[in-house]
């Protein structure tokens, strides 16, 4: 049948559609944790290694978390000898790629957590992709 | 040409023997100045050759005590500058200094003679009893300390550790920039070395036992 290829490309487009889609699928987090903080603190940070699984750029565009008065997207950076904060509006994440949010760069900023953590709690922080795909993501706070 | 060849032999036999011995000799010569080794170009620690003494300067401690030129002499300092609401690199780095701190404590020279010094450049927000709780949480010896701006800016100033409060009015969580380099006094109060980042607790505690080794052999 001639249309036969057709159906095949709209199946394959939609299966990949299904990813993004879904909660987990298409962007995955490994490590994901909170650096524990002295009592009081208003600021945490937060870090993981997000992979960008699929075949297509996915970014990330913001985060929150009912755990946190606000969450933003941060990134150290040093300059004239100085480190500094700046806020990441959006991040690309390259296909198939992967971004590492580790201490002294890219981190989540929490702030003005609604309970005190301390190691071995955890906190769930909801990444929210351009599209619309919204991952939630199970925090460890450690020491 | 039996002769020749024996002669050959021997000279040969010289030459591979002063070889060996030569190299046994540099391998000696190279285990007794690994530390100085250690101290070459090294993306961990600059250190000084000809350390430059601080100049008075007038802050105070998390228990409101002056910290001052006296505060430094007779102990090795390390100091490091940032401020409580710093979500990354403070902790990171306090963390890693206590970590440091413990490996030192632990040598057999220990840690008696050694102080950890949180150098807050936020004043506004960081008070002597806030700077307090926020150091113990790392280490209970560490040290808060913090002052006007003028006199953190004077001990800024004669290490090198550029900063800037972008105090904003109405702004609650107004930017600071801050040095990330941890700088390290020698007990005679002048700027010996200078530690960069990235921060890694078993680099600094090993470069620090071999400077400490090197003055204790300068001083004797």
């Amino acid at each position: 049948m001639r249309w036969r290829p057709a159906v095949i490309v709209c199946l394959l487009s939609a299966l990949s559609l299904v990813p993004a889609a879904s909660g987990g699928g298409g962007v995955s987090v490994r490590d994901a944790w909170i650096r524990e903080t002295p009592p009081g603190m208003a600021m945490m940070a937060g870090y993981m290694e997000l992979r960008n699984d699929t075949s297509r750029p996915q970014v990330l565009v913001g985060a929150s978390s009912s755990g946190f008065a606000k969450v933003m997207i941060h990134r150290t950076i040093v300059k004239d000898g100085m480190a500094g904060m700046v806020h990441a509006s959006r991040i690309e994440l390259a296909p198939n790629g992967s971004l590492n949010f580790a201490p002294g760069g890219y981190h989540l900023m929490l702030m003005n957590p609604k309970q005190l953590l301390r190691a071995g709690d955890r906190a769930v922080i909801n990444l929210e992709f351009r599209g619309g795909l919204v991952l939630p993501v199970d925090f460890e706070v450690r020491k | 040409m039996y002769k020749i060849s024996f002669k050959f032999s021997i000279m040969v036999t010289t030459l591979a023997l002063a070889a060996v011995l030569a190299a046994v000799w540099l391998a000696k010569l190279d285990r007794e100045h690994e530390s100085r080794a250690m101290l070459l170009p090294d993306r961990v620690m600059t250190l000084f050759p000809d350390p430059k003494p601080v100049t008075a300067f007038a802050l105070s401690d998390d228990k409101n005590r002056a910290f001052n030129l006296a505060s430094l002499k007779g102990k090795w300092s390390f100091l490091f500058f940032g401020f409580i609401h710093c979500p990354d690199v403070c902790p990171t780095t306090l963390a890693v200094l206590a970590r440091a701190r413990g490996n030192i404590a632990k040598n057999t020279v220990g840690a008696e003679n050694i102080q950890f010094v949180f150098i807050s450049v936020d004043p506004n927000r960081d008070t002597a009893s806030k700077l307090r709780q926020y150091v113990d949480y790392f280490d209970s010896s560490f040290l808060g300390v913090t002052g006007d701006n003028a006199q953190i800016g004077n001990l800024a100033g004669q290490l090198g550790a550029a900063y800037q409060v972008a105090i904003t009015p109405g702004v609650e969580n107004y930017p600071v920039y801050h040095s990330t380099a941890v700088f390290l006094l020698d007990p005679r109060a002048r700027y010996h070395a200078v530690f960069t980042p990235p921060h890694d607790a078993e680099a600094i505690s090993k470069r620090f036992k071999v400077v400490r080794e090197l003055e204790a052999g300068n001083a004797t």
